[in-house]
């Protein structure tokens, strides 16, 4: 295992010779959160379909449990339970609209991860820097559990557990826990827990942070330990369901599947789960007693328990949903985590926006109305009234908006404007709209992979290591 | 003329100075007696010094650090100092200081709190181009001044500070080597 640990030892330096200028130290927050002899226990796996271009070249690196799809380079590096989902990677030929210029790709635009620790972290999307339209790079980057790096090329920077990048090219930076950034481009800035963010520059900037003692109680996070908190005690009380995905080769899901739907071979369906037509599951995707009406989605790391989803529901990456009634075309934004319980029921009205990160935790029930913008921590009636607003009322923001710990500056119709065509963007995506000839989306394409797997040195030097693959059509 | 630094500063004796843990209000009247025994020819003290128990100078407080302390709500404050770093414009956030202030206590009230807090709290501790020592040129006093944007410089002999040079005090000098060029032109 000699050469894993100086590979770990030499991306722990180059990420810090990168975030020197912040005096942030990744070694101490990273040290004990994977454990290296384990490396060599998890296979790792890439899926083959017709509908994506084929590309892996893993050299140097360790890939314990990490699913690649699409075109991907790993170098000099270490994925723990990582999914590198590359089935939105631009294609040679597309041409790409920024400020006035069309950009034609000259060929296919691909993941590059390289000399980076991604422990349990999701990479999905593309690049959306103008600059770097053909790779999605991340370099001298450790992330940490369950965060996403979403369209985000990355370069000397450390992301905190249930941490989300999202269509930003980030240099030297810290994002801490259960942050959200999306903001275009940033550098060397520090970036404290819970803090969510939005910024089209001179357009919107929308910035909420939550309260620091009652984000703890969620996750916490600290040097020396791994994160804690509800967070990670939710998932991880579901840890064994997955375990029997991975041991298992054939799988059968207790629930039938529309031809026009997909639900992948690595997500967890428990009984009592519906399935419509147009839905997708992705790995890593947890049902429990779920209704999902048609076009609705869960991704990666989504738990959906004792809910009921109306259609076209968006779950963004990350979001878990528990004893709720979503409306038609209810976006959850990454992360979020809403909890009602059996006797009191979430409901959340049609065409709302939830956004990423926002913590709906009650004990009675609560209504949300139909067409509300809502973030931050909810507990009850009196905090939901703080943090949202109707999107209407928001749209008509021209200069400035606060309320409670909220702080928008720019134009609100802009940021409604935004939302709404990201939905639409996803539900397209995802093939939520398909009618059985166009709008094929990933619920229609990514059906039937196959999937391969692939194994490291199971001991000696390069134990944990695989050797050099190369995959190609 | 040739100007020394010594003759020129304010004696520690003659400048306001309180101890740590004294109170901003406790500071303040510091101030107005060191103003009531000062030469009345000259400009007015604008800052009070802050000592340890060694009697060494830690730091200083200037009127805008009292006025700081006025501002209500140190929380909020922060919280309106990151939005900065985060691209808010200046005049959204000038307006949500004024928002605040606005559903603050009244004046008077922010007095009353504000006089019962520390200094320690609300004073600069100085810089290394704070310090000159008494006998260097009077020309490196002013580059220091301009270089450091500093108000006053703190004059040392031996490692003790003994007095302060004030910009007033350099500002009048040179004024009046301005006037003996005058007289002196073809």
């Amino acid at each position: 295992m000699k050469e894993l640990l100086k590979l770990f030892a030499r991306i722990i330096q180059r990420t810090n010779i990168n975030l020197r200028e912040t005096g942030f130290d990744v070694k101490p927050y990273v040290n004990n959160l994977i454990n290296l002899d384990h490396m060599t226990k998890f296979y790792a796996f890439y899926g083959i379909t017709p509908s994506h271009p084929l590309s892996f070249e893993f050299l140097h690196s360790s890939l314990a449990g990490s699913y690649f799809l699409g075109k991907i380079r790993t170098t000099n590096s270490i994925l723990y339970k990582s999914d590198i989902r590359g089935d939105e990677l631009k294609q040679k030929g597309d041409v790409v609209h920024y400020k006035g210029f069309d950009i034609e790709l000259p060929k296919d635009e691909m993941i590059d991860i390289e000399d980076s620790i991604l422990i349990k972290t999701l990479v999905h999307n593309f690049s959306h820097d103008p600059e770097t339209l053909e790779k999605f790079f991340i370099r001298s980057t450790v992330s940490t559990q369950y965060a996403n790096i979403h369209g985000s090329p990355t370069d000397g920077s450390f992301v905190g557990p249930f941490a989300t990048i999202d269509l930003t090219t980030m240099t030297d930076c810290v994002i801490g826990a259960f942050s959200y950034v999306q903001a275009s481009e940033i550098s060397h800035l520090n970036v404290a827990p819970g803090t969510i963010w939005v910024r089209s520059p001179d357009v919107f900037n929308f910035w909420y942070r939550y309260p620091a003692e009652q984000l703890a109680h969620y996750i916490y996070f600290e040097a020396g330990k791994p994160p804690q908190g509800l967070f990670m005690d939710f998932v991880e009380d579901r840890k064994e369901a997955f375990q029997r995905i991975f041991d298992v080769v054939n799988i059968e899901h207790p629930v039938s599947v529309p031809h026009n739907a997909s639900l992948d071979r690595f997500a967890v369906v428990k009984a009592k789960t519906h399935i419509s037509e147009n839905v997708l599951v992705s790995q890593r995707a947890f049902l429990q007693n779920a209704w999902l009406g048609k076009g609705a989605n869960a991704q990666e790391n989504c738990y959906i328990i004792n809910s009921r989803l109306e259609g076209n529901n968006v779950t963004a990456h990350g979001a878990k949903i528990v004893e709720a009634h979503l409306g038609h075309q209810v976006f959850i934004g990454f992360n979020s985590f809403l909890r009602g319980r059996a006797d009191a029921r979430l409901t959340i009205g049609q065409d709302s926006v939830i956004m990423p990160h926002t913590i709906i935790d009650i004990n009675k029930p609560l209504n949300i109305p139909p067409g509300s913008l809502v973030w931050g921590l909810i507990n009850d009636q009196a905090s939901l009234e703080e943090n949202s607003v109707s999107l209407k009322e928001f749209s008509k923001v021209r200069s400035f908006f606060s309320k409670g710990r909220m702080f928008f500056e720019g134009n609100g119709a802009a940021f409604v404007g935004v939302f709404r065509d990201r939905i639409q963007h996803i539900l397209e995506a995802n093939g939520a709209l398909y009618n059985g000839v166009k709008n094929k989306g990933h619920a229609q394409k990514n059906q039937n992979i196959s999937f391969n797997t692939i194994q490291p040195y199971p001991n000696g030097d390069f134990s944990g290591l695989y050797p050099t693959i190369l995959i190609k059509p | 003329m040739e100007f020394k630094i010594k003759e020129l500063m304010v004696p520690l004796s003659e400048y306001a100075t309180v101890s740590i843990g004294s109170t901003l209000f406790e500071a303040i009247l510091a101030l107005e007696k060191a103003q009531e025994d000062f030469d009345h020819t000259k400009y007015r003290h604008r800052a009070i010094l802050v000592l340890d128990k060694e009697k060494t100078v830690v730091g200083k407080l200037s009127h805008l650090d009292v006025v700081r302390a006025l501002e209500p709500d140190v929380e909020d404050g922060d919280e309106l100092k990151e939005l900065e770093k985060f691209g808010f414009g200046d005049t959204f956030i000038r307006s949500l200081k004024k928002q605040r202030r606005l559903k603050a206590a009244p004046l008077k009230d922010l007095c009353v709190n504000a006089m019962r807090l520390k200094v320690e709290n609300f004073m600069q501790a100085h810089s290394e181009g704070e310090y000159i020592e008494q006998d260097v040129s009077f020309d490196i006093a002013i580059h220091q001044l301009v270089a450091g944007d500093h108000l006053s410089l703190l004059v040392t002999h031996e490692k003790n500070i003994v007095g302060i040079l004030r910009l007033t005090d350099v500002f009048a000098a040179i004024f009046h080597t301005m006037k003996e060029c005058e007289t002196t032109l073809p």
